[in-house]
């Protein structure tokens, strides 16, 4: 085509492979124009290299905070559907009656009205759809350019929430969790993530070090 | 001086001191009583003056007595006048009432024609008879009930709730209650006029809407009907009664109709939510917006078993449908009073027609979906509800219905919030299908190769119940690339993948996999981008990315037609009732095909980028194409302009619009976009 010849245009045309889904040049943050410059930078940094975590989670300049860790835990809980899917085949409401992580604590599901002791998997999905649907609130976060300090707040309750779905699965899917995180490092990134913008204290991080290169703790948090 | 002595005490002297004189008289008048006997002594003077002021007193009493009567007859003439006036006002409403009956009796027999094609077998189709309507007898009422039940059901089916049947006839008596006061006020009379005939016109859809309800068991309906129709004229006899009764009270007694408007205004209140508000507002709209597509199909060759011509008849049914929302006893039917007053005037006839005439449908957007975390690829509306399923690059599938909705802040949009998400692909959602015939299960098909057959949840269910896995149904995995289409029909399921090959499938039978469609065994060979049906689900339209257009007769797996065109097609959508196949093109062109002989029929330059998206109304009259130029346009197919143009979404990378869709049923289009969200226009 004469027009991609001058021009890279990056979109994944009906009847590409797989392979090639997403699969155009990196565009420089500078160029990208669009509102959704941020998810677009953070899904290029990831699709780049997974496992990079310091490259993933390194804010260009001049970008607004709040928009960053926003736009990062959508980018989280849109992953961490992978882990719900897996953990729906084999995490049932007949063998986890509760949402335990260690024996310490049971979580209570918050997407009701009364907070109620769903089974792990009903909380995995709630929290995942409740998280969908705040931050995709009109009301709360009803730009993706600037985001109002007191909506900024409110992403501290979701990386909680969604911290105890990765804590349940170690705990009690460790399988799923290892292949899962082999795959997208996610924890990592999530653990780094949290720490490193003190979203959340660091006691209630109670799954162990995931593995010695994990930067958690070196950074500035 | 000699003083008269048979002069009255009460007479003014004529002379001498008045002081002197009176003082005199005094004594004589007493004397006079002690002895009446005595013989008077008459002086002419005296007896001159008598007579004078006996003529005087008269003079004076006679003038009185004239003022009395003056005012007397002013009095008659007054309430003479009053009479003629309630007089003049009877006959007129008497004569109303005949004219409204026989205007009724013909509209319900037009009703009747136009729906069986039979005239309606009804003696008394004549202009209005001398007899007073008579009161409803108690077998009739209460088969008039069972009608209103009938009809009232009926609209529950199709998911008119008792709340707006509620909301509704609060509004009709809110506008009644300004009927009321303003009676007098002819100027005030036509608004009000107006608005109950956009009331009417409100309910009017309604009662269409229960029609299609109906269509489709046309054998249960006969039986229906005719309730309908029974109940309808005891209705009317009691609303009319209603109306008589209601407005002599007005002319005589101010008090009542004070009362009255109390009455009325304490019905509001209490149920008008904002939530319900929102609600019947949406309704509202949405059925205003089914007449005008009605009034399009009418224009176009009228798919709609009720006619134009119908609507009085149908407002008025529409008036009972509201009435029996109603409570049943309330004496005052003013619900059926409001609408029977006002639908059967002629000048609804003009303000229906007119606006049927002018009318060009304009599309505005009126729900946003955001709850998707990435791109919405493609989109699929449920086949009769007003519900869709959208499928994300965030892996996942979520169902929305557009009854249940969040208010949103300021906009005039509002907003969905997904009732259901469908967690099963582990890589982007490509493409989707609804079920057809089977209206409770959707396909999807996705970047990990595999198709998934999914069993719609209930659109009651909500979004925090526990988790179902039979929602899921079964995994067709056959495809080893991206599957970037799927079209559905008669039961069968035709998806293109990357692999190259396209695949015809029986989804719930024990080997799904019917059929595997390749144009060329080499790997090379350029993959499919899309595919649809056509001709009646015997054939298989499939664009191929090198911009070939195959046409694949599904019985023997062989290509019947190829077209060669040098530009990479995105879509391709068969025409519903013609031979025709629509392509969309990278080179922003859409390009129509004759099915039979593989001519390029018409070609056009359709948009200033990549044209993506492609849906055709059910009725094969209007084409919706989306683009990365981040607009939709709506075509009109005969003369193929374009109609309308709406800018939608965002960019992201130079990605824009994705899909776009027709309801198969209800106005409403959808498009999808990169930016994560879906939007409905009605």
């Amino acid at each position: 085509m004469a027009v991609e010849a001058v021009q890279i245009l990056r979109r994944n045309r009906p009847g590409s492979k797989a392979k090639d889904f997403c699969r155009w040049p990196d565009e420089p943050f500078e160029e990208m124009d669009s509102t959704l410059a941020v998810q677009q930078f953070i899904q290029q940094t990831i699709r780049r290299d997974p496992s990079n975590l310091e490259a993933i989670l390194k804010m260009p300049e001049a970008q607004d905070e709040g928009v960053w860790k926003y736009e990062h835990l959508q980018e989280f809980c849109m992953e961490l559907n992978g882990l719900a899917v897996k953990l729906q085949a084999e995490c049932k409401p007949e063998t986890c009656t509760q949402m335990t992580a260690t024996e310490q604590w049971i979580f209570l599901c918050a997407a009701h009205k009364t907070p109620k002791e769903c089974p792990a998997i009903d909380y995995t999905r709630h929290t995942l759809d409740g998280a969908a649907c705040l931050l995709n609130s009109n009301k709360y976060f009803p730009s993706r350019v600037s985001i109002k300090e007191s909506s900024v707040a409110k992403l501290g309750s979701v990386c909680r929430r969604v911290y105890r779905i990765f804590s349940h699965a170690y705990f009690h899917h460790r399988a799923i969790f290892d292949a899962f995180e082999k795959e997208t490092h996610l924890c990592k990134r999530f653990t780094y993530f949290v720490t490193k913008y003190s979203i959340i204290s660091k006691d209630i991080l109670i799954l162990p070090k995931l593995d010695d290169e994990t930067p958690v703790g070196e950074s500035e948090a | 001086m000699k003083i008269p002595t048979a002069m009255d005490d009460s007479s003014v002297s004529h002379h001498n001191g008045g002081q002197v004189g009176s003082q005199i008289g005094v004594s004589v008048n007493n004397k006079q009583n002690d002895e009446p006997s005595q013989s008077v002594q008459y002086s002419i003077p005296g007896i001159l003056h008598f007579i004078q002021h006996e003529w005087a007193r008269f003079e004076l009493e006679r003038s009185q007595w004239e003022v009395d009567r003056a005012e007397f007859e002013a009095r008659i003439a007054f309430l003479q006048g009053e009479r003629k006036g309630q007089e003049n006002l009877k006959n007129d409403l008497v004569r109303r009432i005949k004219m409204l009956e026989y205007a009724l009796k013909q509209e319900r027999a037009k009703f009747h024609k136009l729906k069986y094609g039979v005239e309606l077998q009804q003696g008394d189709v004549r202009p209005p008879p001398e007899e007073p309507p008579a009161e409803p007898e108690p077998a009739e009422r209460a088969q008039w009930k069972q009608g209103r039940q009938l009809i009232k059901q009926y609209l529950q089916e199709i998911g008119y709730t008792d709340t707006i049947l509620d909301v509704r006839s609060n509004r009709v008596r809110a506008l009644l209650g300004l009927n009321n006061e303003e009676v007098e006020n002819p100027n005030y009379r036509n608004y009000d006029k107006q608005q109950h005939d956009r009331c009417d016109y409100s309910m009017n859809h309604m009662v269409r809407k229960y029609d299609y309800g109906k269509e489709p068991r046309k054998s249960g309906v006969s039986a229906g009907g005719g309730y309908n129709e029974e109940g309808l004229s005891v209705q009317e006899t009691a609303a009319v009664f209603a109306n008589f009764e209601f407005l002599t009270n007005q002319e005589m007694d101010m008090d009542e109709i004070d009362d009255l408007d109390a009455k009325q205004s304490h019905h509001p209140p209490g149920k008008q939510g904002e939530e319900v508000d929102h609600e019947a507002e949406e309704v509202l709209n949405e059925l205003n917006l089914l007449t005008e597509r009605e009034a399009d199909g009418g224009g176009q060759g009228d798919e709609y078993p009720v006619g134009s011509g119908s609507s009085g008849g149908s407002a008025v049914a529409a008036g009972a449908v509201a009435g029996a929302g109603e409570a049943d006893e309330e004496p005052l039917a003013l619900g059926e009073l409001a609408q029977l007053t006002v639908s059967n005037e002629p000048e609804a006839y003009d303000v229906a027609s007119a606006n049927k005439e002018s009318f060009r449908k304009t599309w505005n957007a009126k729900y946003t979906l955001r709850s998707h975390f990435d791109g919405v690829r493609a989109l699929a509306f449920h086949p009769t509800e007003p519900a869709l399923v959208t499928a994300s690059e965030d892996h996942t599938l979520k169902l929305w219905n557009l009854q249940r909705t969040v208010p949103a802040k300021k906009s005039a949009g509002l907003d969905v919030e997904p009732l259901y998400t469908f967690r099963a692909h582990t890589a982007p959602v490509l493409c989707l299908a609804m079920g057809a015939p089977r209206s409770e299960e959707c396909f999807s098909g996705g970047l990990d190769g595999t198709i998934r057959v999914w069993n719609l949840p209930p659109p009651t269910a909500d979004p925090y119940d526990p988790y179902d896995p039979a929602v899921q149904g079964a995994v067709l995995r056959d495809h080893t690339d991206a599957v970037w289409s799927l079209s559905s029909a008669h039961g069968r399921l035709l998806s293109a993948s990357a692999d190259g090959t396209v695949r015809l499938w029986a989804p719930r039978a024990a080997r799904p996999l019917l059929s595997t469609l390749r144009a060329d065994e080499s790997p090379t060979a350029p993959a499919p981008a899309a595919a649809d049906f056509a001709d009646a689900a015997s054939r298989a339209a499939v664009v191929y990315r090198d911009g070939t257009l195959l046409l694949y007769d599904l019985e023997t797996g062989q290509p019947v037609l190829r077209v060669a065109c040098d530009s990479p097609a995105h879509r391709v959508r068969s025409h519903p009732t013609l031979p025709l196949l629509v392509t969309a093109h990278e080179d922003r062109h859409i390009r129509f095909w004759d099915g039979v002989s593989g001519r390029c029929a018409h070609t056009m330059v359709a948009h200033l980028d990549a044209v993506t998206g492609l849906a055709l109304d059910p009725n094969g009259l209007f084409l919706l194409s989306g683009s990365h130029d981040c607009s939709v346009r709506l075509w009109n197919l005969d003369t193929k302009t374009c109609v309308q143009e709406i800018t939608a979404h965002r960019k992201k990378f130079d990605e824009s619009i994705l899909d776009v869709a027709f309801h198969p049923l209800r106005p409403y289009i959808a498009s999808a976009g990169a930016d994560g969200l879906a939007k409905v226009f009605v």
